[in-house]
């Protein structure tokens, strides 16, 4: 398999994208267009001489990836297609889940973000009550606090009137909330623990759990033909993601592998090692399906207090690491020309390690602008759409607990600033950006993925629920609003990297 | 079968379209193919893996934002509100997206996607770009329906979804022009969704509402017979009469035939439109569509029947040819659209 070595992102490389079909979804060299064409062709007399039942099945057993790049896809299908007419068997036609490096060019995009709003509100009250959060968060960057305070208490004062179980009532609710902390600093907060309201979050809606299985999936893929395999978790909780892991490795064809977890968590207090029994726990379901399985826990407050000799990784094994929602809270390092950001020097040991595969998981939204108003507007339209898609969830307490789970999040996101606002969240395209700078390459995520996702899905009464593919990764939304995004990523080996 | 065995020749329609065109339509062409299966039904799952969709977006581009409302939440029907913005802004703030017209007459265009009844959704990248271009082009707002698709959802669910979106649409205040407090509504579709608008219209005969005007790009018609347009274009032009046949028997209720008022309207099952006031329509038909004596056909009895209708017949222009800029069948249709809905502006 060629590895294009494609290093530069340039002026002149962006306008080698045909600009018309950029604009319709679609990534093609203008340069290419000719080739493209012609292998369309060739695929077209591949059909045209099948029968349609071959052709329906032969599309269904294919994986597909990345369909916004025509070219790759016609050539996948090809080669597939020469493959199960059983040509004698090339080697260099191994599928692999490994894709060529390809560089996104956004030379359409003007504006800074996208702000995606679904479903607008029609009450008064309601249009009277987003009007003044708006106005409150306005005075608020501009240190106007006292403008601030007394349209909070306004605020309050509507919602005495307004249905707060629901809608648009509730939401505003915590954000009125959020704000009112921030001015004021109170507080209050709940005593919940943590994992317990993941645990419930978990439970209520897809999100998590569509996060487990994606990964998983790709995890399952990278560990083929590998017999010792090591995980390394960047957030354990209560290890949910594991036991369908575990299982699927007991069940593959050829045995399971010789796995070891990782699991990264903070430190408990009092006297429990929650590592560990999280760790035992895994460990027991691992005898019950014969898969050999160690566990080793690493607590550490943060992610970037972690150093690689504690991960103890073998060179002799498949690496996999796994960060659901824990790269984004490395962004908030105070920036300093002499020493690497947090997020550099976790992505660089990373790398070191040579995974085989790393999943990443994160919110697809854009929390971590500098201005305040561009966060708060995003953080209002965002959770709206997570909460609207929470009141589908009937089950209690799970559905209150993930509410305060969220409002933690939202707390996180509009009271704090500096290395305390860990909820720094960045779109795909961001994270895109970054990955690729850093020395990671897509492993696409294909229509065999996205097709389980969706099966996932049915099990939920909901209906509202949408996943979708967006070049090589899968986004799981309530309605057209893609809310939480699965990736996953290759180090480029060294030696065929440019530093720039 | 043996028809189908024969090669398509692609130099017909490679040297009637740009390259990049010509690749767009081919994609979908192979795409499509892959998806319909013999027995009638359809791979929704990869038909879905394979569609480019875009999200809404509340922040200006070009000028044009976009937002997704929640027609009927029964039915989860989703429509995408497309709106020009007003001055210099760069932001626009939630309580903005609702704001009521400011215009003396602002045409509202419910627009209704193609796809042949089974294919695309209003957050189809192909169809968001073109909305976008229509707001631009005619100042106008562009509700672009999420209708169900078949062949999980058969006649008459598409036509259900849009009249309720009509509905939907002529009850917002804040798309009302200030001219006269009326919300100035035309319908716009391609393909199967040129099929929809003039169906839609027909329901609205019974109503209160008034469309001012109908505008169906390469609609979907057909019929029992065999026309000579369908005989002599038969895979020529990226498309096969036994592709169109599929979609039909996919969209129809099963056990009827294409005679059948939704696809032969004014056919032997259809209604007449005598006496009626129907809103006056547009009707363009590309002359290298297989269809095009059906979408004549349509033009022609709309015209029999008294009413106000006008056709453009592109003759070189293929299916399509409205999702790219570059061709000059694109700027005519969109000449003609704005000048179509500005009718009545002053």
């Amino acid at each position: 398999m060629e590895i294009e070595i494609d290093s530069v992102s340039s002026p002149s490389k962006v306008k080698e994208i045909d600009g018309l079909l950029a604009d319709v979804g679609y990534k093609v060299k203008s340069s290419e267009l000719h080739q493209v064409a012609q292998n369309i062709e060739r695929l077209e007399n591949v059909i045209v001489n099948s029968s349609s039942s071959d052709i329906s099945q032969f599309a269904s057993d294919t994986i597909h990836y990345d369909p916004s790049d025509i070219g790759n896809w016609v050539d996948n299908l090809l080669s597939e297609f020469d493959h199960t007419n059983s040509l004698p068997y090339d080697f260099s036609q191994l599928s692999d889940l490994a894709q060529d490096q390809h560089h996104h060019h956004h030379h359409h995009h003007h504006q800074n973000h996208q702000l995606k709003v679904v479903t607008t509100v029609e009450e008064d009250s309601a249009i009277k009550l987003i009007h003044m959060l708006m106005t409150c968060a306005d005075s608020l960057q501009r240190g106007n606090i006292q403008l601030a305070g007394s349209l909070i208490e306004g605020m309050q004062g509507l919602l005495t009137n307004m249905n707060t179980n629901s809608g648009i009532g509730k939401v505003a609710g915590y954000f009125i909330d959020a704000l009112n902390r921030r001015i004021f600093g109170q507080n209050n907060i709940i005593h919940i623990e943590n994992d317990v309201l993941y645990h419930h979050y978990y439970e209520a809606c897809p999100y998590l759990k569509f996060a487990h299985f994606t990964a998983n999936q790709a995890i399952l893929e990278a560990f083929n033909g590998h017999d010792c395999v090591h995980v390394i978790d960047f957030n354990l909780m209560h290890g949910l993601q594991w036991p369908a892991l575990i299982q699927a490795l007991a069940l593959r064809p050829g045995g399971p592998p010789f796995l070891r977890l990782t699991g990264i968590g903070p430190p408990s207090h009092d006297d429990r090692d929650n590592l560990r029994e999280i760790g035992l726990r895994l460990a027991e379901l691992a005898r019950s399906v014969n898969v050999r399985f160690a566990f080793r826990g690493v607590a550490a407050w943060r992610l970037e207090d972690v150093k690689p000799w504690m991960l103890q990784v073998s060179s002799k094994e498949a690496v996999a690491v796994n960060s659901i929602m824990q790269l984004h809270r490395l962004l908030g390092s105070e920036p300093d020309p002499n020493n690497p950001s947090a997020i550099e020097t976790v992505l660089g040991w990373i790398r070191s390690l040579n995974p085989k595969i790393m999943t990443v998981v994160e919110q697809e939204a854009n929390h971590n602008e500098d201005g305040f108003m561009d966060r708060f507007t995003e953080a209002l339209h965002y959770y709206s759409t997570v909460f609207d898609s929470l009141e589908a969830c009937p089950v209690e307490p799970d559905k209150a607990m993930a509410e305060i789970y969220l409002q933690r999040e939202i707390c996180n996101v509009v009271c704090c600033e500096g290395p305390a606002r860990v909820e720094r969240h960045e779109p795909l395209i961001k994270w895109r950006e970054r990955l690729g700078k850093t020395g990671f390459r897509p492993l696409h995520l294909g229509s065999n993925a996205f097709k389980q996702a969706s099966m996932l899905l049915t099990l939920f009464s909901a209906e509202g629920y949408c996943v979708e593919e967006n070049q090589g990764s899968l986004t799981l939304g309530w309605h057209s609003r893609p809310l939480i995004a699965a990736s996953a990523w290759q180090a480029v080996p060294e030696t065929l990297r440019f530093d720039h | 079968m043996a028809g189908s065995n024969q090669p398509l020749n692609p130099n017909d329609s490679k040297m009637v379209v740009p390259l990049n065109m010509w690749v767009l339509i081919s994609n979908f062409k192979l795409a499509y193919n892959l998806l319909r299966r013999p027995d009638g039904t359809f791979n929704r799952d990869l038909a879905e893996f394979l569609d480019r969709k875009v999200p809404a977006n509340a922040n200006p581009v070009d000028g044009v934002f976009s937002f997704d409302v929640i027609v009927d939440r029964e039915t989860n029907l989703l429509t995408r509100i497309y709106r020009p913005v007003e001055g210099d802004e760069n932001h626009v703030n939630i309580v903005d997206l609702e704001k009521p017209v400011t215009a003396e007459v602002l045409p509202v265009l419910v627009f209704f996607h193609g796809g042949s009844f089974a294919h695309s959704s209003a957050n189809s990248a192909i169809y968001d770009t073109l909305c976008r271009r229509l707001v631009g082009i005619c100042n106008a707002v562009v509700v672009s329906v999420n209708y169900r698709r078949a062949p999980e959802n058969r006649y008459p669910c598409a036509y259900e979804d849009g009249w309720k979106a009509l509905k939907w649409v002529s009850t917002r205040t804040w798309l009302q022009s200030k001219k006269d407090n009326k919300v100035h509504i035309y319908m716009v579709g391609d393909s199967s969704g040129g099929n929809i608008v003039h169906h839609v219209a027909l329901k609205a005969l019974d109503s209160e509402i008034q469309v001012l005007g109908n505008i169906l790009l390469n609609p979907l018609f057909g019929g029992e017979e065999r026309t000579e347009s369908e005989k002599r274009l038969d895979g020529r032009y990226f498309v096969r009469v036994k592709d169109r046949d599929w979609y039909w028997r996919a969209f129809l209720p099963e056990g009827e035939d294409r005679d059948h008022h939704a696809c032969n309207p004014f056919g032997p099952k259809g209604r007449s439109l005598e006496g009626v006031t129907f809103p006056k329509s547009l009707v363009v038909v590309a002359g290298l569509d297989l269809v095009q004596d059906w979408q004549l056909g349509y033009a022609k009895g709309l015209e029999k029947a008294g009413q106000n209708v006008k056709l453009l017949f592109l003759e070189q222009a293929t299916i399509g040819f409205y999702l790219l800029p570059n061709n000059e069948h694109f700027s005519l249709v969109m000449d003609e659209i704005k000048q179509f809905v500005n009718f009545d502006c002053s």
